[in-house]
């Protein structure tokens, strides 16, 4: 089934000629900063290195999947194809094939070239990235993979030219868990690529699903259900597309976090009237009640590190971040800010949460100091935006936004720059949730 | 642990005894309550004495998850309205207090579980669209449990209350605004059974 190509991609990758030295020490400054310049790279289309035809799929797909990433990942200005000007029938892709003086004069400073070859199921596909001004290959790599995968190459690609830009490797290579009416009234689960493509359908229970949440190794995820008439919670097994029950007491079961080792969930769970916070074992067992408060203590996130979890409490009047650490017990309210604070998620890098807060009686994401302060708001004037989700390294931030009518997946930089539509779907898309690295 | 309440299939299989039995119902498009005699209110007596021995009263109802599910328009039973005996309670924004009309309403639910001693309802918590869909879950969890608390106190026993919340997810009114929010924010009753005739 389709759940087989998201886990089980064997990836063959070699180094190709020699790399010069890694490019972010020259500009480092240029793309790091907030508000920096964008840094302008070429991607023309990749080379049919093979004796099959190509009717575009390969040649431009994949060159396309690296200029939207490269756009996506807000420190590039892809320049338009239209204006290259190297005759790519006279050219090669290595050192000494080409002519820089055909990109530099476009304004080019860095420029990806790329070719392929199919052969019955696998496509072996090659990437070089040049430092146009200093006319050198600063990486190169050789993939080889099944046909079908020929857009995590590309993706896969990103992530190296953005470690070797920001000595970090990025995170094109990782999906997206959320909540889509697709146009219709019952809210599935999907799993879309993170740039918004290759969406697929994973719930087919013609009922409310809700909050998605990824297992630290990519391959389970937590879902919320009516299915059985009463909100439970599942895990559903991406290889084997089956449910399990993970938790269906009596009254709410709600959500799920997963601790960064796998082992612990933290989960919302109700008795009588009142919800509160649980740690779970794998197994769906409780191993420890967090919150004993008679108001609602819900949407707990762990800390990476596993000592503390963030989560929402109406303890003081009306919903606030509180933390909780779990060695010494205490619980420190973590937002002053603002009347309604909720659906905190905390940062990978474990500075910062990010949240949903309501201002001027609109909903916007902001993001605080995990050890408190004055917080950020990231998202303004744009309708309302919920449910934030980290990306892996913690650069980024996804989440849902009705700006131009309908909820959709909107993408950003932690700062806030960069804001751009990830998914384009008939219905609402919300409850995003970033998946760890994959592979 | 708490009562274990009539699964969607058993309700299915319940509307579909009745319709067997020849009983009159609305059309399929129609929620299942609106097919009660109008007017009712706890003092009601149509709907207890209409029952022949055995036969399981057609003033059951759907709740609004397998109204949603069927397609149906979510039901709602405001004040005005005919249909079902009890009435919806609505709540401020963020709130789960009751108001003193919420307690008026709710003494008159409690004269019509008083007068169907055998009746058994559940108390559905809803929420309007604003704020996340996991705090609406709680927050509509804590309405429906005000709803029970307070019916105790009014001699209805526990046993025959059941509670379940849906949060933001079933508004019956969709769109922008406090006219529509304002009518989201409710506690909404079914009547699982009415129990065996006396």
């Amino acid at each position: 089934m389709v759940h087989k190509s998201l886990l089980i991609v064997s990836f063959i990758i070699a180094m190709l000629g020699f790399g010069s030295l890694p490019l972010q020490a020259q500009v480092k400054g240029l793309i790091v900063g907030p508000g920096a310049e964008r840094f302008p790279i070429a991607v023309p289309l990749l080379k049919n290195l093979g004796p099959k035809m190509d009717d575009g799929k390969y040649s431009n797909g994949m060159a396309d999947i690296v200029a939207r990433d490269l756009e996506l990942s807000g420190w590039f200005k892809v320049l338009d194809r239209s204006a290259y000007i190297e005759d790519s029938r006279r050219t090669g892709t290595a050192l000494g094939r080409f002519d820089f003086r055909d990109w530099s004069t476009l304004g080019a400073e860095a420029l990806v070239k790329g070719g392929f070859e199919v052969s019955g199921q696998s496509i072996v596909a090659e990437f070089r990235l040049f430092d146009v001004y200093r006319r050198r290959q600063i990486v190169g790599k050789r993939y080889t993979a099944e046909i079908k995968d020929f857009r995590r190459i590309s993706h896969k690609f990103v992530d190296e030219i953005i470690y070797q830009f920001t000595g970090e490797r990025g995170v094109f290579d990782t999906r997206i868990a959320y909540v889509s009416t697709g146009g219709g009234r019952f809210k599935e689960i999907y799993v879309a690529h993170m740039d918004g493509t290759e969406r697929v359908q994973l719930t087919k229970n013609r009922t409310i699903n809700l909050s998605p949440s990824w297992s630290p190794n990519g391959r389970t995820l937590l879902y919320t259900s009516f299915k059985e008439g009463k909100p439970r919670v599942y895990q559903r097994d991406l290889s084997s597309g089956k449910d399990s029950m993970f938790s269906s007491r009596t009254g709410l079961n709600l959500g799920g976090s997963w601790s960064s080792d796998g082992k612990t969930i933290a989960l919302s769970l109700e008795r009588r009237g009142n919800v509160d916070v649980y740690l779970l074992d794998q197994l769906g067992k409780i191993v420890r009640r967090l919150t004993k408060n008679s108001g609602i203590d819900v949407s707990p996130s762990w800390s990476p590190n596993g000592d503390r979890l963030v989560f929402v409490s109406n303890r003081s009047g009306s919903p606030q971040l509180y933390i909780k650490d779990l060695s010494g017990g205490e619980t420190k309210r973590l937002t002053y800010t603002g009347g309604y604070n909720t659906s905190p998620e905390w940062s990978s890098k474990g500075d910062k949460i990010a949240y949903t807060g309501r201002s001027g009686g609109r909903f916007n994401i902001f993001t605080i100091a995990a050890k408190g302060g004055d917080p950020q708001m990231l998202t303004s004037n744009s309708g309302d935006n919920e449910d934030p989700s980290w990306s892996p390294d913690g650069r980024y931030i996804v989440f849902s936004s009705n700006r131009n009518g309908r909820y959709n997946l909107y993408l950003m930089r932690a700062t806030g720059e960069n804001q751009r539509r990830l998914t384009v779907s008939p219905g609402d898309d919300t409850n995003p949730s970033w998946s760890p690295r994959l592979d | 642990m708490g009562k274990q309440l009539i699964s969607p299939l058993n309700s299915l299989i319940l509307a579909s005894f009745v319709f067997l039995m020849g009983c009159s119902l609305t059309p399929a498009s129609k929620p299942v309550a609106s097919s009660q005699r109008p007017g009712g209110t706890g003092q009601d007596q149509g709907s207890s004495t209409g029952m022949r021995s055995g036969q399981v009263t057609e003033t059951a109802q759907s709740s609004s998850l397998e109204a949603f599910r069927r397609g149906q328009e979510i039901p709602s039973a405001s004040r005005r309205s005919a249909g079902s005996p009890l009435k919806d309670i609505y709540f401020d924004f963020d709130r789960y207090s009751l108001q003193p009309e919420a307690r008026q309403t709710l003494k008159a639910n409690a004269s019509w579980l008083k007068t169907n001693p055998s009746g058994r309802i559940e108390i559905e918590g809803h929420a309007d669209e604003r704020g996340t869909n996991e705090y609406n879950l709680a927050l509509g969890a804590r309405r429906a449990q005000t709803i029970k608390d307070y019916l105790s106190t009014l001699g209805i026993t526990s046993d025959r209350l059941s509670t379940i919340s849906y949060g933001e997810e079933l508004p019956v009114c969709k769109g922008p605004g406090e006219s529509c929010w304002q009518k989201n924010r409710r506690a909404h009753f079914v009547i699982i059974s009415l129990g065996p005739s006396s």
